[in-house]
C-alpha cells in the first residue's frame, strides 16, 4: 500500500500500514494514541471521534490510507501545550463524565458542533445539542451534564 | 472552597480522562502480547461433533488453536454461581455445568467452544473463522415461559424441566386469607424485558504468566478485582491466589456486568499459561452482545387485595425469571433475595407471599444488571398499584399515600427491616417540584394541541449495600458483603486511602477522598485513593449493589477514626496535653484554646521518626478496618413523570422528569446527581426503547446498535432533582446509596405516564411508538377513528 | 420467515422438470451460485456467496431433493454454513402444472438463518429472502426462455 504520510496532532506521521487499517488502529496501535476509544463496530456509539481537516470523523469508520496528507486531531492533540481546551474544562466543571469511556468521543464532537454552529451563524441550543449528539451514546451520564458542558463552553470558545 | 463531606467538589479523575490519558485495559500492552479470538456458536443449542483446527493452526501467524477438552484436561474447573438457593420442597437447586469452553455441547449463540490466540487481533479472527466445527444442531428455547412446559427442549440433563430452583418467600396462606378478605381484587401479569447492559467500555482481558515465578497477572474490565482473584483461584484452579494478581484498570462502566468472571478472562489465563505469551482479548461490540450476563427478563402474574378503603390487604406474586442457558455468578440471587425480599415497596402490606422458579433458556446468561431485582419488584408494584388505582376509581398518588409505611424501624412480611424514611415527605417534595397542581391545566393545553398528556407515579425503596455477612451467608451466599479499607499517612503527611472498591465512573477517586478532608482538614490534592489492583488493596467484595457508599466509605470512616485515635495520642504526647483537648482543624491539630499546634506533616513526620512516641505506641501513622453493616441500607424516592403521546404516530415524549431522593447523607451532590442522571435515563431506556430479542430457535436478533435502541440524547429531557434526608442509623455516615435508585424508579413512572396519557393499562416495556399506538387504538377506537 | 410465488413458463412441463433436476440450470439459476456439483441422484455439494445487511458471505453446504413427484414437483432443500457470518438454511416445495402449452409452477419457501446473519440482518431477511427467491425463479424462467428458442430454431 506504500507509505502513509498524514499530520497527527501537529506532528507529521510517516507509516507503512496495511490497506486495510482502519484510522482507529493507526491510532491506537501504531501510534499508541489511545485516548481515541472503540465502543462498537457499527459506527454508532461515537467513541472514537476525532478531528480531520478540523472535521468531526469517525475513526473507526474510515480506512488510515483515505485521510493521507490530511491533519488529523485527537483527544491528546485538543489543547494547546499543557492546558486544557475550553470544552474539556467545561466538562470537568460541568461532571460531563463518569466512566470516561465515551467522553473523548463527546469533547471531539462537541468541539466540531459548537465551530459549525458558530460558522453559521446558528444558535446552539439545548435541543440543538441533543440533537447534535445523535452520534455519541453514553451510558452514564443519562446526557443532562454532557450537553451542560457543551452549553458551557460553547459561550467561551 | 470546601472540600469535605456535602460538598460538590470537581472530580480529581477527570483531568486524565478528559484528555485521553486514562488507561483502560485494551490501551495496555505487553512486550510478548499476543490475542485472542473466540470461535462461538452460530446455534443457540447443538451438539459439538468434532472440531477440526488444521486450517487455523496452519495459517501463519498463529500461536495455538485451543479448545475446551484442553481446557478441562489442564484442570480448569467449571464456572460457579455464588449463592445457593433452596427450592419451596426443601431441595436445592439444580445447576447445569458451564466450562469457560463448551466441550460437548453448545447452549446459547456465541457459547465459545475454541479460542485462537495470533500474532494480530486480524490475525487471530480470521483464524477464528477457520476452525470448523461440527454441530448437530438441537432444539432450542428462549423463552422462560416455553422452557417451563412440559416436552420443552432440555439445556441440560441434569436440570429437569428446566427449573433451577423453585422458590417461595412469605406466608401463603395469610396471603390467600388477605386476598379473600380484599373488597377488592387487582390481577396482573406483567413482563420484565431483557436488557443489555451495554458499557460503553467493551469488557476485555489481558493476562500474563511469568514462568519464572509461576505468577499470573490478570488486566480485566472487572468491578471487583479481589472477588475474581477468589473465584479464579478457589474454583477454578487457575493459580493459587498469592500467584494471581488482578488488576482492574480504568473501566468504562460495569453496570453489573463487569461483576462476574466470564470465560474469557479464565482462557485467557489458562492460553497465557500453555503458549508462553501475553495473551490479549477485547470483546467486539457484537460479542457484547451476545456474551454479556443480560439482565431482568421476568413474566409475572400477581394479585393485589384492597379493603374498602383503599388499604392493601394481601400481595401474591408468581415470576418466572429467565437464567439462560448457565447460572452466571450472582444469578440466583438476583431474583430471590434482591427481588422477592422488596415485594412490600413502601407500603405497609400486611401479608405478601410470592413464588419464583428459575429457569434455564439458550440464551446467554442473565444476571444482575443496574437495579438487580429491585427494578422488577418496583416495576411489578408499581404498576400494581397504579391499575389497582384506576380500577377502583382513586386518585394514584392518594393510593399510594394511604398505604405508606410511616413508622420506622418497619418489619416487612418479607424479610427486611426498613431502617428509615420518610415516604409522604418525599411524594409531597416531588409533588411540588412536579407542580401537579398545574397538571389538570397543562393537559388541556396538550390537548389542543392534538396531544395525549399524562403523569405517572413510581414511589419505591431499594435495599443497597448489601447484607451483613452473617445474615447473607445463612441465606446461601459464598462470600461475606463487608468492605475493607486501609487509611496510610505518609512521612510528609499525604494520604493514601486504600479500598476493595473499585470506581467504574462512581466518582470514588474525589469522594473517598472528601471523608479525608472533611476529617482532617487537608487539602484534597494531598490525597489519593488506591483500588482496583489485588497486590495493593489486600482484599474487598468491589462496587455493586450500591456498596461503595454505606458500606466502603464506612470502612474508611472506621479506618479514619483509628488514624485521628493515634494522631490525637501522639499530639497530646508531643505537647503535653491531654487527648480530650486535643482539636483537628484545617490540616493542623490544636490543644483548644491554647496556640499549641502541630501541623499536619509535622504529626507524619512524628509518627514515622518516631524520636518521641508515647511509650507503648509503634511508629507509623497507618491503619486498617473491615466494616461489615448490620442492616441493608434503604434508600428511598419518589419519581413523577409527564409525557405527551402522539395519538397519530405512538411517539411518546417526555416532557418532565421529577426525582425526590432519600439517600440518607450526600458527600457530594454533584456526582449524586450524575447517578441519577444516569439511572434514571438507563430506566427511561427500559421503559421505552430497549429490549434484547431471541426469536423462537434462540438466534439473538438484536446484536448491534442498529437493532438494540439505546437512549440517547434527545430521547431523554432534563431532569429535575430534589433530596430529602433521613440518614440511615446503620452505618457511621448515613449514606443509604445512590446508584440505583433511577434504573429501579424510572421504569413503572414513565410506563405509569403513558397508560395515563391513552387511557389504558394494556401496555408493556419498551413501550414502542408503534406499541402506544396500537394499545391506544385497542383502547379507543372512536378516538383512533377521529 | 415464509414466501410463496407464481411463474407461468413457455415449456411443456417435461421440459421444465428436466431443467429442475439439471445441476448446470441450478448453478447458473441460483443467485450468487459459485459451484455447485452432484454427489447423488439427490444431492448437491454447494458455494454461495451471498450478502445480507452489513454482512456478507461465503456458505457451503448441501442441497438435497425429497418428496420427488416426477413431473409434478419436489421440495429443495438446503442448508449452508458462512463461517462466523452463521447459517442460513431454508426448503422450497415447488409444484408444476400444465397450462395449455406452457407450465405453471408455483413454490412455497421457508428460510431461516443464524448467527451474526441473525444480529445483523435479521431486519432485511425477509426483504432479502424474497429478492432472492425472486432472483432465482426469474433466472430459471430467463434460461428456460432461451432455450425454448433455441427449440423454435
Amino acid at each position: 500500500m506504500g507509505q502513509l504520510k498524514l499530520s497527527v496532532n501537529g506532528r507529521a506521521v510517516s507509516r507503512d500500514v496495511p490497506g486495510e487499517t482502519l484510522l482507529v488502529d493507526l491510532l491506537r496501535e501504531h501510534l499508541r494514541l489511545t485516548g481515541t476509544h472503540v465502543g462498537c463496530d457499527t459506527g454508532q456509539c461515537g467513541a472514537c471521534v476525532v478531528h480531520v481537516d478540523g472535521r468531526a470523523v469517525k475513526a473507526c469508520n474510515v480506512l488510515a490510507h483515505a485521510v493521507a496528507g490530511s491533519q488529523v486531531t485527537t483527544i491528546e492533540g485538543l489543547a494547546d501545550g499543557g492546558g486544557l481546551h475550553p470544552m474539556q474544562q467545561a466538562f470537568n466543571e460541568n461532571h460531563g463524565l463518569q466512566c470516561g469511556f465515551c467522553t473523548p468521543g463527546m469533547i471531539m464532537s462537541g468541539v466540531d458542533m459548537v465551530q459549525r454552529y458558530k460558522a453559521a451563524g446558528r444558535d446552539l441550543d439545548e435541543p440543538a445539542i441533543r440533537h447534535e449528539l445523535e452520534g455519541n451514546i453514553c451510558r452514564c451520564t443519562g446526557y443532562e451534564n454532557i450537553v451542560k458542558s457543551i452549553q458551557s463552553a460553547a459561550a467561551r470558545m | 472552597m470546601s472540600t469535605g463531606i456535602g460538598a460538590r467538589v470537581r472530580r480529581k479523575e477527570d483531568r486524565r480522562f478528559i484528555t485521553g490519558k486514562g488507561r483502560y485495559t485494551d490501551d495496555i500492552r505487553n512486550d510478548n502480547q499476543a490475542y485472542a479470538a473466540f470461535v462461538r456458536s452460530p446455534h443457540a443449542h447443538a451438539a459439538v461433533k468434532g472440531i477440526d483446527k488444521a486450517a487455523a493452526e496452519a495459517m501463519e501467524g498463529v500461536i495455538a488453536v485451543l479448545d475446551g477438552h484442553q481446557l478441562t484436561g489442564d484442570g480448569i474447573g467449571n464456572i460457579i454461581t455464588g449463592w445457593a438457593i433452596t427450592s419451596r420442597d426443601g431441595s436445592p437447586m439444580n445447576i447445569g455445568a458451564w466450562s469457560a469452553l463448551a466441550t460437548d455441547r453448545v447452549r446459547y449463540v456465541g457459547d465459545a467452544v475454541a479460542v485462537v490466540i495470533a500474532e494480530s487481533p486480524a490475525l487471530a479472527r480470521t483464524a477464528a473463522e477457520a476452525v470448523a466445527v461440527d454441530y448437530e444442531p438441537l432444539a432450542a428455547v428462549a423463552q422462560p415461559v416455553a422452557a417451563l412446559a412440559s416436552g420443552a427442549p432440555q439445556v441440560h440433563d441434569n436440570v429437569p424441566g428446566n427449573l433451577v430452583f423453585d422458590w417461595e418467600i412469605g406466608d401463603e396462606a395469610r396471603a390467600d386469607a388477605g386476598l379473600a378478605a380484599a373488597a377488592h381484587v387487582t390481577e396482573v401479569e406483567i413482563s420484565n424485558n431483557r436488557l443489555a447492559p451495554n458499557a460503553i467500555e467493551p469488557r476485555s482481558a489481558i493476562a500474563i504468566h511469568d514462568e519464572a515465578e509461576d505468577h499470573y497477572t490478570l488486566y480485566t474490565t472487572s468491578q471487583n478485582p479481589h472477588v475474581a482473584r477468589l473465584v479464579l483461584s478457589a474454583f477454578y484452579n487457575v493459580a493459587p491466589e498469592h500467584k494471581l494478581r488482578v488488576i482492574a484498570p480504568d473501566v468504562g462502566g460495569g453496570f453489573g456486568s463487569k461483576i462476574y468472571i466470564y470465560p474469557e478472562e479464565i482462557t485467557c489465563l489458562w492460553a497465557a499459561m500453555k503458549t508462553g505469551r501475553s495473551v490479549k482479548w477485547t470483546a467486539e461490540r457484537s460479542e457484547a452482545f451476545m456474551t454479556d450476563a443480560h439482565g431482568r427478563d421476568h413474566v409475572t402474574r400477581a394479585r393485589m387485595g384492597f379493603d374498602k378503603n383503599g388499604r392493601i390487604t394481601a400481595f401474591k406474586v408468581d415470576t418466572i425469571a429467565n437464567l439462560g442457558a448457565y447460572v452466571s455468578l450472582f444469578a440466583t440471587a438476583t431474583p430471590t433475595y434482591l427481588y422477592g425480599t422488596l415485594l412490600s415497596g413502601q407500603y405497609d402490606i400486611p401479608a405478601i407471599y410470592g413464588t419464583v422458579k428459575a429457569v434455564n433458556t439458550n440464551t446467554v446468561p442473565v444476571d444482575a444488571y443496574r437495579g438487580a431485582g429491585r427494578p422488577e419488584a418496583t416495576y411489578l408494584i408499581e404498576r400494581t398499584m397504579d391499575i389497582a388505582a384506576r380500577e377502583m376509581g382513586m386518585d394514584p398518588a392518594e393510593l399510594r399515600r394511604i398505604n405508606f409505611i410511616k413508622a420506622f424501624p418497619y418489619q416487612t412480611q418479607v424479610l427486611l427491616n426498613y431502617d428509615s424514611g420518610d415516604f409522604p415527605a418525599l411524594l409531597d417534595m416531588a409533588q411540588k417540584a412536579a407542580d401537579t397542581a398545574g397538571f389538570a391545566q397543562r393537559k388541556a393545553e396538550a390537548a389542543a394541541r392534538g396531544k395525549l398528556r399524562g403523569i405517572g407515579y413510581s414511589t419505591f425503596i431499594e435495599a443497597c449495600g448489601l447484607a451483613p455477612s452473617a445474615a447473607a451467608g445463612s441465606l446461601g451466599a459464598g462470600v461475606g458483603l463487608w468492605e475493607s479499607a486501609e487509611v496510610r499517612v505518609n512521612p510528609v503527611g499525604t494520604v493514601e486511602v486504600l479500598t476493595g472498591c473499585h470506581s467504574h465512573g462512581q466518582s470514588h477517586e474525589t469522594t473517598f477522598a472528601q471523608l479525608v478532608s472533611d476529617r482532617f482538614g487537608i487539602p484534597i490534592e494531598n490525597i489519593s485513593i488506591v483500588h482496583g489492583d489485588t497486590d495493593k488493596v489486600q482484599f474487598g467484595m468491589g462496587t455493586y449493589g450500591s456498596r461503595s457508599g454505606p458500606v466502603g466509605m464506612s470502612a474508611v470512616m472506621r479506618a479514619l477514626d483509628k488514624v485521628e485515635a493515634k494522631v490525637r495520642k501522639i499530639v497530646a504526647h508531643q505537647l503535653e496535653a491531654s487527648e480530650d483537648d486535643i482539636e483537628i482543624v484545617a490540616g493542623e491539630a490544636r490543644v483548644a484554646g491554647t496556640d499549641r499546634k502541630m501541623a499536619w506533616h509535622e504529626i507524619g513526620l512524628a509518627a514515622y521518626t518516631a524520636h518521641n512516641l508515647p511509650a507503648d505506641m509503634e511508629p507509623g501513622l497507618k491503619e486498617g478496618a473491615f466494616f461489615d453493616p448490620v442492616n441493608f441500607s434503604f434508600p428511598s424516592g419518589c419519581f413523577i413523570c409527564e409525557v405527551e403521546v402522539d395519538p397519530e404516530t405512538g411517539v411518546t415524549e417526555i416532557v418532565r422528569f421529577v426525582s425526590a431522593d432519600d439517600f440518607g447523607t450526600i458527600i457530594n451532590p454533584m456526582v449524586v446527581e450524575g447517578q441519577v442522571h444516569g439511572g434514571v435515563t438507563q430506566g427511561i431506556g427500559q421503559a421505552l426503547l430497549e429490549q434484547v430479542v431471541y426469536d423462537e430457535s434462540g438466534q439473538l436478533l438484536t446484536g448491534s446498535y442498529m437493532d438494540y435502541c439505546m437512549p440517547r440524547a434527545d430521547d431523554v429531557p432534563s431532569y429535575a432533582i430534589a433530596h430529602g434526608c433521613t440518614p440511615s442509623p446503620n452505618n457511621p455516615l448515613g449514606i443509604k446509596g445512590c446508584g440505583e435508585a433511577g434504573a429501579i424508579g424510572a421504569p413503572p413512572a414513565v410506563i405509569n405516564a403513558i397508560a395515563d396519557a391513552i387511557g389504558t393499562d394494556d401496555i408493556s416495556m419498551p413501550a414502542t411508538p408503534q406499541k402506544v399506538w396500537e394499545a391506544l387504538h385497542r383502547a379507543r377506537p372512536a378516538v383512533a377513528a377521529e | 420467515m415464509d414466501m410463496s410465488g407464481e411463474y407461468r413458463l413457455d415449456l411443456p412441463r417435461a421440459q421444465v422438470w428436466e431443467a429442475l433436476n439439471d445441476p448446470d440450470v441450478l448453478r447458473a439459476c441460483i443467485p450468487g451460485c459459485e459451484e455447485l456439483e452432484q454427489t447423488s441422484d439427490t444431492t448437491m455439494t454447494a458455494v454461495v456467496v451471498q450478502k445480507i445487511g452489513p454482512v456478507k458471505a461465503r456458505f457451503s453446504g448441501e442441497v438435497e431433493l425429497v418428496n420427488i413427484e416426477a413431473p409434478s414437483g419436489y421440495t429443495i432443500q438446503g442448508e449452508g454454513k458462512g463461517g462466523v457470518a452463521g447459517f442460513a438454511k431454508g426448503a422450497a416445495d415447488v409444484r408444476l402444472v400444465e397450462d395449455g402449452d406452457g407450465t405453471l409452477l408455483s413454490y412455497e419457501a421457508r428460510a431461516q438463518i443464524g448467527g451474526k446473519l441473525a444480529q445483523l440482518g435479521s431486519r432485511l431477511i425477509n426483504s432479502t429472502a424474497k429478492k432472492l427467491a425472486n432472483a432465482f425463479f426469474e433466472n430459471f424462467r430467463t434460461h428456460l426462455s432461451g432455450r425454448a428458442g433455441k427449440s423454435d430454431a
